[in-house]
């Protein structure tokens, strides 16, 4: 076992070095964030190629669009709409990239072959582990896998039964191939009675299992009225938070967004999620990487998620839902105060 | 040799070469998941479109061209027809390949309406792509159709479907492959046609600018994709039915209650995909019910019948061990440990914690990989060596079945444990939340590397049998 740890162990350092090593942070944070959409010198990917943007535009202006190009595209900038039209209307979504890191980033951008040089391997992969990125400002990176007591209590009994019954399956099929060792007739009443007494108490706990489950569904109670009601928007590749209800890409340049969601702890918050184009996830993770209520948010339908928090903190929100290109990086968050 | 049988031999050619590129395709996947080959980081969607629907067709033609054999042991289907699904399946696969290696298409095996029109491809890929998936799809229909015209020439529909054995006769001996094909041929005959309204409504939406309801269409698509993959594997199951016996030296007969399990699984497969869409909350709620109902139903035939039946052929057989018994044996197992992980995620409050997380792919890639994918290459093998009767080393074979069962469980664990923790399926490389999830991507990647060995060695095994047959 201690073996077999040491492996693990080796193992999971040799990763964690192959991604970091003599990566500069500008240049990971590139590779982060930017690299599903964006290459440079190597072509238009879904954005364009960032060879020697530093030269053709303001610095300013690069700096802003990087930090917020959702507020920049609400405002029709006109060099973010004509961005948006050349590039078949894919928003650059809001990556919740700090002043800093948009430095960074741009520094990179300056002087790409430098930096990669000054690193090593320009193209040596970074990792995804590092930084703070949520617009809450509390860093969240999560290099460890939950545990045992963070995992969740729905997680845990799905997994161990799951690793429990699994392990009973392997070892009737074993135990039941050694017999072939000792060939016998074997009394095949016997085997019926046997299988109906398996079916009758599969049967039975399968009843069960429905109906201790059946009554904990997520679906909204209607006997139940929201503390506060938030409409969330999906649109690839970002999420918009508002008090009013959003039904079209022109609605959403008028609405106000909340800009930065705080919800009191232990209100019960009803989450009315929608999508403007693709089918999009809305999975709200906990403070230890753990998905803790989700949704989908449907092009044409809303879907009404209801969620009581009861720890304060920063909730981020990811897309589960495949939408495209930046999907990994489709995300915003929330506060519980 | 007459045209079914060098028919047979193509499907394995062509499974046999696709397989382990698309295996390829997965470990590069997983690789770019554990933040290696970053370069390759812009190619992880379109590859994951063509890994999804390359393993789904590869393994829907290959659980049907055993299938196809199995049911010319009792029936003739057209040789002519098995020659055009050939034809047919190439071309659907190379319009494939133009959309997703040229056009770089990348919708995803289930191509969730309306993304094919929302993605940075450009609009001739989308259209390629719908336009191989209705190859694809009219190409299976004629084929599934044909194999139910050789079957009803033969026996008319009650006696295939077994119906006479729940009224309480014996008589006439009809094969429990020839049940659960035509019970696993109606299926598929019912999800072509959900498949072929679905390509309708895209196809109105692109030439006329009909806009489709998105909840619509999501439930004729999870109808199409859930009964597809599971007809498959009840197509494989048709199979070792009917050959695992002769390993055994044990009859393994139809009766009334093999005839009531797959009549009941006919019913609940329609029903058990609305799991699919319980995160989408304005789904009638009694569609959510019903498809935790049935997905629960549906292990007990499965399990109780099937798996029960497996284990009693085998307990205390003459059992003559082989590649393709043992193959076919651990296809049960994988079978039976897939389900279980597919049941737990049918449970409405468990599936609110894992939609889409990776608990998904390692329910779908355990009875895939461990299961139906060893189905059909244990009656490959078995198909060569009964022609080509050559020399078998067990010791050899003992280790291709190591390195399958150790590279593809500890591969399956990653995706386990990766669900259990929360981390999304789907996604090209990590956010700081999760991203524990890169380690054990990388594991994914060393495990698998050892399946796809040990698929090269099964490759030499069967490739010396194929070469003496093809003569």
């Amino acid at each position: 076992m201690r073996k077999m740890m040491l492996i693990w162990t080796v193992f999971s350092q040799l990763v964690s070095i192959a991604a970091f090593a003599d990566v500069s942070d500008g240049q990971k944070l590139f590779q982060q964030r930017c690299i599903s959409c964006h290459t440079v010198g190597k072509g238009k990917g879904v954005g364009p190629d960032l060879q020697g943007v530093t030269q053709r535009r303001e610095q300013a202006w690069l700096h802003r669009w990087i930090r917020e190009p959702d507020k920049m595209l609400a405002e029709n900038d006109p060099t973010a709409t004509a961005l948006l039209k050349e590039y078949n209307q894919v928003p650059m979504p809001n990556m919740a990239i700090t002043p800093e890191q948009a430095d960074q980033i741009l520094a990179y951008l300056a002087n790409p072959t430098a930096e990669a040089a000054a690193s090593g391997d320009a193209n040596t992969a970074a990792g995804t582990t590092s930084e703070a990125t949520s617009p809450g400002g509390s860093s969240q990176a999560h290099d460890q896998a939950p545990t045992f007591a963070t995992r969740g209590r729905t997680q845990n009994i799905a997994f161990f039964s799951f690793l429990f019954i699994a392990l009973v399956i392997v070892l009737v099929f074993f135990w039941v191939g050694s017999t072939t060792s000792n060939p016998q007739t074997i009394d095949m009443k016997a085997a019926y009675k046997l299988r109906k007494v398996f079916f009758i108490s599969g049967s039975f706990v399968a009843m069960g299992i429905l109906a201790i489950t059946m009554s904990k569904t997520p679906y909204a109670d209607a006997l139940t009225t929201p503390d506060n009601v938030i409409y969330a928007t999906a649109m690839q590749f970002s999420f918009t938070f508002s008090n009013e209800p959003v039904s079209s890409a022109q609605e959403l340049s008028t609405v106000s967004p909340i800009s930065s969601l705080e919800i009191p702890r232990d209100t019960l918050v009803e989450f009315r999620v929608t999508s403007l184009d693709a089918t999009h996830g809305f999975a709200i993770y906990n403070q230890q990487g753990v998905v803790f209520a989700q949704t989908q948010a449907m092009p044409g339908y809303t879907n009404r998620l209801r969620v009581r928090f009861s720890e304060p903190g920063v909730y981020p929100v990811l897309c589960l839902e495949y939408c495209g290109a930046a999907h990994h990086m489709m995300r915003t968050s929330l506060v519980v105060k | 040799m007459d045209l079914a049988k060098k028919n047979t031999l193509a499907w394995i050619a062509i499974t046999l070469i696709l397989f382990p590129i698309l295996l390829l395709l997965g470990i590069l996947m997983r690789t770019v998941q554990a933040n290696g080959l970053s370069a390759a980081q812009e190619w992880f969607y379109p590859f994951m479109t063509l890994h999804g629907v390359g393993m789904v067709g590869v393994w829907y033609v290959g659980a049907m061209a055993c299938a196809e054999r199995i049911i010319a042991k009792y029936t003739k289907p057209s040789a002519a027809i098995s020659t055009f699904a050939i034809v047919g399946t190439t071309i659907g696969v190379v319009l494939l390949l133009v959309c997703v290696l040229i056009g770089k298409f990348a919708a995803g095996w289930y191509f969730l309406y309306p993304l094919p029109f929302k993605g940075n491809w450009p609009v001739w890929a989308a259209t390629t792509f719908l336009l191989s998936i209705t190859v694809l799809g009219a190409t299976w229909l004629i084929w599934s159709l044909d194999l139910l015209r050789a079957i009803a020439q033969k026996y008319s529909i009650s006696k295939a479907l077994g119906w006479h054995y729940i009224g309480g006769a014996t008589e006439p001996d009809v094969p429990p492959a020839i049940i659960i094909s035509t019970v696993s041929l109606l299926a598929c005959v019912a999800c072509l046609l959900a498949g072929v309204t679905v390509l309708v409504l895209f196809d109105a939406e692109l030439i006329a600018g009909v806009r489709n309801d998105a909840l619509l269409v999501k439930n004729l698509t999870f109808f199409f994709g859930h009964v597809l993959v599971n007809l498959s594997l009840y197509l494989g199951v048709a199979v070792i039915y009917d050959v695992l016996p002769q390993y055994c030296d044990r009859p393994w007969k139809a009766n009334k209650i093999v005839a009531i399990s797959w009549n009941s699984v006919l019913a609940i497969v329609f029903m058990a995909y609305f799991h699919h869409l319980y995160m989408d909350f304005v789904q009638p709620t009694t569609f959510q019910y019903l498809g935790q109902i049935a997905s629960y139903m549906s292990s007990l035939p499965a399990a109780v019948v099937t798996i029960f039946g497996a284990l009693a052929l085998v307990f205390h057989a003459k059992m003559r061990w082989t590649l393709t018994s043992a193959l076919f044996y651990l296809a049960l197992m994988g079978w039976a440990i897939g389900g279980v992980g597919a049941v737990i995620d049918s449970t409405i409050a468990v599936n609110s914690k894992f939609h889409n997380t990776l608990w998904v792919p390692a329910h779908f890639h355990t009875y895939m990989l461990e299961g139906l994918v060893l189905m059909v290459l244990g009656y490959y093998y078995h198909f060569v060596q009964e022609n080509a009767k050559l020399p078998e080393s067990w010791g050899f074979h003992k280790v291709i079945l190591s390195m399958i069962v150790v590279g593809g469980y500890g591969f399956l664990m990653m995706f386990y444990i990766s669900g259990a923790n929360s981390v999304p399926r789907r996604f090209a490389t990590y956010p700081a939340e999760v991203a524990h999830g890169a380690s054990y991507s990388g594991f994914a990647a060393v495990f698998a590397t050892v399946f796809f060995m040990g698929l090269l060695l099964y490759a030499i095994e069967t490739g010396k049998r194929w070469l003496n047959v093809r003569g």
